[in-house]
């Protein structure tokens, strides 16, 4: 029986490359590349469908490639020598034997990975359900059974964490615990990848986004970035005179559209940009203020040209 | 050894495990009693010739080994049934180790449930039949050793088979379809075929020829006892290579 060492958890690289499955005609993985880093959150978005939880089973062997690799520190999940101690996996949280009790559930592996089986009750503490470790899974809320799947993947104290909607199901106490823990992890230098289907999850969560569409990769890069570079620039403007506004916009060349209250909103510029036309020609401007998409509207206009581009070359 | 640990950890924290564990072997005691029965109200003349009091207490197996051949597959079934075998296979990559440990824990309990059904079974059995005046076997009577731990082997073999139907099925209740023709259904209606396959049916179908492991007189048209069990012997190797074959190749 392993103690586990007080060795600092060694955070690896999650890398994809060219990585593809295909189910009879369709592809649900399309030649998909990434890297999550260690040290830092990775949010895995994708809408239902975009092929997140495949490339998460191919990570952990349970389906295989028909083509490319998906490696841990550069080896595949088959060829680590100690798996619970490089990885911790969360793929269903219902995955669970409705009569087994969660300390059994944990027991179980523990044991599977060779551990002290005192792990059991510390990974319990952890996540928060001692309280609950003799009542069986079956009779766990969706949430519990998101904090037993926790448990279950941090029992081998793993330097890589790979989730599959670990925010689904929580309630806002539970989602704000399992986001500082995700935090916490990471800062401890482990490489922390979870998916969703919403941005909203990710927003106050992550630091790089890796986002697919219909199984290919629209976007790999940080959250900061992401948003920078995503959300378009809007201005919206009203002034008591919007004829003399609209004369004085247009012969600057800019591109505008009047709105139902006459003001207007004026696209790719910036409020000062805005501001100094209207001072050049003299206009006494009643509103000036920058809109900028959601982060959630981005997501879904991103994705739906995905699945655009997709039914048209198909 | 860990393996092994995880896998018996896994059983022994159901309740199905004992509930089956506990049924195999109050069916078979309970229906080996009720199949001997009807005989205490015979005379020894009645009997036939070449009567095995040893194989007569045993009758219960008929049920016995389906709920035995249940506990195997209910070792591997509800894992796909809840997705569990995922998070299985992430702490044990090798499928072949996984399936080895579950094999191993279900050998030992299938042959624990088998040694306390047979001899539970033999010992009531023959004790109704002493005291009904009628010839009875005792443990150190020749062959009867022997067919008892034939018996037990031949239970285990069944529960082991069942843990290859359930990897191969997934599902509980395909498994128990496979089981209860397999282990019912064909040995019933086999020797009923026409000519060469009824002859081969009646013979040599795995479940049949096993049967013969826990006879001390030798019958007519059944196959030696330690052919029966090479026979049934090769049919579980058979039907595990290929639940392993398709338990580590198969996506989950």
């Amino acid at each position: 029986m392993k103690k586990l060492e007080s060795r600092p958890p060694e955070g690896v690289e999650v890398k994809a490359r060219g990585l593809t499955k295909r189910y009879g005609a369709k592809l649900a993985v399309d030649d998909l590349s990434f890297t999550a880093r260690p040290g830092v959150v990775t949010g895995f978005l994708g809408p239902n469908g975009a092929g997140k939880s495949t490339t998460m089973r191919m990570l952990f062997g349970l389906s295989r490639p028909t083509a490319g690799t998906i490696t841990i520190g550069g080896r595949r999940l088959t060829d680590l020598e100690d798996p619970a101690r490089s990885v911790g996996a969360l793929l269903d949280a219902r995955a669970v034997h409705p009569h087994r009790t969660a300390a059994d559930h944990l027991l179980a592996f523990t044991q599977a990975a060779g551990l002290d089986r005192s792990r059991v009750g510390e990974v319990l503490d952890l996540v928060g359900l001692t309280s609950a470790a003799g009542r069986r899974a079956g009779e766990f809320s969706l949430g519990m059974q998101q904090r037993l799947g926790i448990a279950t993947a941090l029992l081998g104290d793993p330097g890589v964490l790979v989730l599959d909607e670990p925010l689904n199901g929580l309630d806002p106490e539970g989602i704000r615990w399992m986001r500082t823990l995700m935090r916490d992890l990471a800062r401890q230098g482990r490489t922390i990848l979870f998916s969703s289907h919403l941005m909203s999850e990710l927003e106050l969560t992550a630091d790089d986004v890796i986002v697919v569409g219909q199984g290919r990769l629209i976007a790999e890069t940080t959250l900061a970035r992401f948003v920078e570079d995503n959300t378009t620039q809007a201005v919206t403007v009203r002034a008591a005179a919007p004829d003399a506004l609209a004369r004085a916009l247009s012969e600057a060349g800019v591109i505008f559209a009047m709105q139902p209250d006459s003001s207007f909103l004026v696209t790719g510029t910036d409020t000062s940009t805005v501001g100094k036309i209207a001072a050049a020609e003299g206009i006494a401007l009643d509103e000036l203020v920058r809109v900028r998409e959601s982060l959630e509207d981005v997501f879904l206009r991103l994705t739906h040209d995905v699945t655009e581009y997709g039914s048209h070359t198909s | 050894m860990n393996l092994i640990r995880s896998e018996w950890t896994k059983l022994r924290t159901v309740r199905s495990t004992w509930i089956a564990a506990l049924s195999a072997v109050a069916a078979g005691v309970a229906l080996s009693v009720l199949g001997a029965t009807d005989l205490l109200s015979a005379s020894p003349s009645d009997l036939p010739a070449g009567w095995d009091p040893t194989s007569a207490s045993l009758k219960g197996f008929l049920f016995a080994q389906l709920i035995i051949g249940m506990l195997g597959a209910l070792s591997v079934t509800p894992e796909f049934g809840t997705g569990m075998v995922g998070t299985s296979m992430v702490f044990v990559p090798s499928r072949s180790r996984l399936l080895a440990a579950k094999a191993a824990v279900v050998a030992a309990i299938g042959l624990a449930v088998g040694l306390v059904t047979t001899l539970l079974s033999f010992t009531v059995v023959q004790l109704m039949l002493k005291s009904a005046g009628l010839p009875a076997a005792g443990v150190a009577d020749p062959g009867v050793a022997g067919a008892l731990v034939g018996a037990a082997l031949y239970l285990t073999l069944v529960a082991l088979i069942g843990l290859a139907v359930g990897a191969l099925a997934r599902s509980a209740t395909t498994s128990l379809a496979v089981l209860v023709g397999a282990l019912l259904l064909v040995p019933a209606l086999g020797p009923s075929l026409p000519g060469v396959l009824g002859d081969l049916f009646g013979r040599l179908w795995p479940i049949t020829a096993g049967q013969s492991a826990y006879t001390v007189v030798p019958v007519d048209g059944m196959v030696a006892p330690v052919t029966g069990l090479i026979v049934l012997t090769l049919a579980a190797v058979g039907v595990s290579v290929a639940g392993h074959a398709v338990f580590r190749l198969r996506d989950v």
